[in-house]
């Protein structure tokens, strides 16, 4: 297909801006000081324009994808990679959270990072970042994916670990590195195997042969690339990274660590669509997985007293939710539920830097309280999050938790329906429970922070206002009406397998909407209860069941597990290898050579007299021998 | 025996006495001087091999003289590293210089 | 014959000369009587030249070995002002260096007589003065200008080695 020439100028600058960003900034940015945002900030939201432009094209050929072949990388042998380019409908989707808040996430950084010694390098790994994840979602092969895929985990590390000089810092960086290499070994084995199965990494290519892929061989495609995806997207078991990337700067947790970045295993599920599709072996594990995960997080959640790692362990909670989704069935739900899901999370991730800033970097929400009045704008903006985070009718989360919870229920998965409604019922008890603890009742701050509490600048503020918006409004307009809403059409496309329940008001889609909204706001009113009007219940329902306390607020020990089984056993292993091996077998076996070579030359040290006429008695006798020979030789 | 013949084993003579100077004997002037002994008699192989074989075209006599010349020189640098060694160690026996001894 | 007229006589003479004077060099004690019988021994195989019609070796033989090399060898046996070699004359090493030396004789006389190397071109090979020395700037220049070289290396070398120590300018 003949692409328009338009579109591909488009794609490439919206890959190719940010990249500029980075370099300028990295280079002359420390010239520019206060200055450095100009140029990085400009330039993203040149993209997030094209970024729009892109999406409206998409928007008006929804049947036919932008592909484009843009230049050869790797040709070796049979084997072919490229710079291709690829904007779907799903890319559409992904380009408009990426570029929207990317570029809101800019601005707001503007104020957050004002005075902040590092404050080009941080634009410049913003930019760096956005560069890498346009990548990743409009790559056209596995490959490219893949560049974006490490390219967005690298700015993870660099950001995370932006403050390097706080050690719990560039360790949190360092586990989120490390924990992501599990997960992208897996990714890294899924693409072999791909490759080795279909003969190409080229999406169109893989997913034409994906009926002929035998069942096993499938089943293990779709573990090893979901392997990659639950590393990425902070899933159980290799979530533990995300909750210790909340070390990182405010907007980096709003932009990488709820918005974009974590979604990035999500998007390469429904992108493999063709693929999982084809494997019920490979849903069900994607299904049990994101379930687990959901409420897994958010029992933890309910217990932490950092507002960014309650904020963070909802953010896993809701990736949970996105793969129950997409497990189930509900492909649909599953990206609707990532798109809504980036607005009200990113917004929630910015207000609670506001609150911080406010709060002059204090982060334990027992030492805040009363802030409604204080901090107006923020409070608003982050009450329009949580409400749309619990999923309260009419606000975004509604639409698309419900679609979830209901697809999940249509399929015949009645357990995931259960859990998922409890886990809606944890998340709307603990994002309350944070809005309660930080913006009601009195202030337990000092008096010092006390009289120092201040909104943040407009530059913060407009952007908050700004995503408050579509964290309200957006699901309503692309998701009404339930099952046949603006969405479903434009994403059937890509799920092209995928048929839409009807969706009956006064049926069993109308009672599981009043279920869960019933539930969510149950939670609302039990968070009200216990940490507005009994605060002293929280306390003695902790002392009477203290395990269970006691398990949530230690993250139900992950970390010490994880302590113990690899992180203990490998450095007792490398011990063992260092002491045990290496000294004495490897710097033996050396040792050893050299000292058989020294005792060799030893023997040897006598012939060198270091007398002349002995050397030319050798010359002489040696020239003789050699006539000798070679007369002998030949026949002389 | 052909004349030729004659003229050589005369030359591998002087070579072999040559030889046996430099292997033998401990004063280094007179290791020099046998070695130029022995470049002597190279030299007369190659002037009566160019003098009574076809085909050489004079090279075996401006061969020699290049020999000679170079003779000369190495003559000259042997003789300066003689008396570089008698200045440290008053002596020109060849034994006593064993300091590269391993 | 090209290589002039064999005259058993003279070489003869010429060849016991020669083996005397370089056995001279090699057994006498006094390392001024090894001098001079180096220069006849450089004289003797000067006549060899000479007997073998090679004019221009056999007077660069005079100029260079019997005027210039010999002078210099009596230079720096007068600069080291050992006259006689007192002790041992030859080295321990001598009681094989000897069989060697014979060894090799014998090995290179058998090659010699085996070797059937009387084969003469019809062409008088007695080349003149002038026409070697067109033959030394023309085809063999390169070596020429390499030897060159090489004595002004020599040359060089000589002084450094010869200078005293710290004497320096």
């Amino acid at each position: 297909m003949e692409a328009a020439d338009s579109m591909k100028i488009a794609v490439i600058l919206i890959v190719l801006l940010p990249l500029v960003g980075f370099i300028t900034t990295l280079l002359f940015g420390k010239r520019m000081g206060g200055k450095a945002h100009i140029v990085p900030v400009a330039l993203v939201t040149v993209t997030a324009a094209l970024a729009v432009y892109a999406f409206g094209w998409v928007f008006q050929h929804q049947e036919e994808p932008f592909v484009w072949d843009a230049f050869s990388w790797i040709v070796a042998g049979r084997y072919h990679a490229s710079w291709g380019f690829q904007v779907d409908t799903l890319t559409g989707i992904m380009l408009l959270v990426v570029g929207i808040i990317g570029m809101l996430t800019h601005y707001y950084s503007i104020g957050y990072m004002r005075g902040d010694g590092g404050y080009y390098r941080f634009f410049a790994y913003l930019n760096l970042f956005m560069f890498a994840m346009y990548m990743l979602i409009l790559a056209d092969n596995f490959l490219l994916l893949f560049l974006g895929w490490e390219g967005v985990g690298l700015c993870s590390y660099l950001l995370i670990g932006f403050w390097f000089d706080r050690k719990s810092a560039s360790q949190a960086g360092k586990k989120a590195f490390l924990v992501n290499r599990v997960g992208d070994f897996g990714f890294t084995l899924g693409m072999f195997l791909v490759l080795v199965t279909t003969g190409t990494l080229q999406f169109a290519g893989v997913f034409d042969k994906a009926e002929t892929i035998g069942a096993g061989t499938l089943l293990w495609i779709c573990l090893l690339l979901f392997t990659g995806a639950v590393g990425k997207s902070a899933q159980f078991p290799l979530h533990v990274w995300l909750p210790d990337a909340m070390e990182g700067p405010t907007p980096v947790s709003a932009l990488i660590h709820a918005a974009t970045m974590v979604n990035a295993g999500v998007y390469m599920v429904a992108r493999a669509y063709p693929l999982f599709a084809q494997s019920e072996t490979a849903m069900l594990v994607v299904m049990v997985v994101g379930t687990f995960t959901a409420i897994f997080a958010a029992c933890i959640a309910i217990t932490q007293n950092d507002i960014k790692k309650v904020i963070a362990y909802s953010t896993i909670s809701s990736l949970g939710f996105m793969f129950m989704a997409l497990g189930a069935g509900a492909w649909v739900a599953g990206i609707f539920y990532l798109f809504v899901h980036g607005f009200f999370k990113g917004l929630l991730f910015l207000c609670s830097g506001s609150v911080i800033h406010a709060m002059g970097g204090e982060q334990d929400m027992r030492k805040m309280g009363g802030l409604r009045t204080r901090i107006p704008v923020t409070f608003w903006t982050m009450l329009i999050a949580a409400v749309a985070l619990v999923g309260i009718f009419p606000l975004s989360g509604f639409w698309a938790k419900d679609e979830i919870l209901g697809g999940a229920f249509a399929h015949g998965y009645y357990v995931v329906w259960l859990v998922g409604i409890v886990t809606a019922f944890l998340t709307a008890v603990f994002a309350f429970r944070m809005m309660f603890m930080t913006f009601w009742g009195e202030s337990r701050a000092d008096a010092e922070v006390q009289a120092h509490i201040h909104e943040s600048p407009k530059v913060m503020t407009v952007p908050l206002v700004l995503l408050a918006i579509p964290a309200a409004a957006v699901g309503a307009v692309v998701g009404w009406p339930p099952e046949a809403g603006w969405i479903h059409r434009f994403l059937d496309p890509v799920f092209f397998a995928v048929e839409h329940e009807e969706f009956e008001w006064l049926g069993t889609g109308g009672a599981l909407m009043a279920v869960s909204l019933a539930v969510a706001l149950l939670g609302v009113y039990l968070a009200y209860v216990l940490y507005l009007r009994r605060r002293e219940l929280p306390e003695r329902l902790a002392a009477r069941v203290p395990w269970a306390y006691e398990a949530s607020l230690r993250k139900m020990y992950m970390d010490d597990i994880y302590e113990v089984v690899p992180v203990r056993s490998t450095i007792a292993f490398s011990r063992f290898l260092w002491t045990g091996f290496d000294v004495h077998v490897i710097d033996g076996a050396v040792n050893g050579i050299a000292r058989l070579w020294g005792w060799f030359g030893d023997r040897l040290r006598p012939l060198q007299t270091g007398r002349v006429h002995n050397y030319a008695f050798g010359i002489l006798a040696g020239a003789l021998a050699l006539v000798v020979i070679v007369g002998w030789v030949w026949g002389i | 025996m052909s004349p030729l013949d004659w003229w050589l084993l005369l030359a591998m003579l002087l070579f072999c006495i040559g030889a046996f100077g430099v292997l033998a004997r401990r004063n280094t002037i007179v290791v020099i001087m046998s070695l130029e002994l022995m470049l002597n008699a190279v030299n007369i192989a190659l002037v009566a091999i160019a003098q009574f074989r076809a085909g050489s075209q004079g090279a075996g006599v401006l061969f020699s003289l290049f020999v000679i010349t170079l003779a000369a020189a190495e003559v000259t640098v042997g003789l300066g590293i003689v008396i570089a060694n008698y200045r440290a160690k008053r002596t020109v026996e060849n034994d006593h210089f064993d300091e590269m001894k391993g | 014959m090209p290589g002039g007229d064999f005259h058993p006589f003279f070489f003869v003479v010429i060849a016991a000369w020669i083996l005397v004077c370089g056995l001279g060099v090699v057994l006498f004690r006094n390392i001024i009587y090894s001098a001079v019988s180096m220069v006849f021994c450089f004289l003797g195989v000067a006549f060899a030249y000479a007997l073998l019609n090679a004019e221009l070796v056999a007077i660069v033989q005079i100029l260079i070995y019997v005027g210039a090399t010999s002078v210099v060898i009596l230079f720096a046996i007068m600069l080291t002002e050992v006259q006689q070699s007192y002790g041992q004359l030859f080295h321990r090493q001598a009681i094989f260096a000897a069989p060697l030396a014979v060894a090799a004789a014998v090995v290179m006389t058998v090659m010699v007589v085996s070797t059937e190397l009387v084969d003469v071109g019809d062409t008088s090979l007695n080349l003149s003065v002038h026409a070697l020395s067109s033959l030394l700037f023309n085809r063999y220049v390169f070596p020429f200008e390499l030897v060159s070289l090489v004595l002004l290396a020599a040359m060089i070398g000589a002084i450094v080695l010869a200078r005293r120590q710290g004497e320096k300018r």
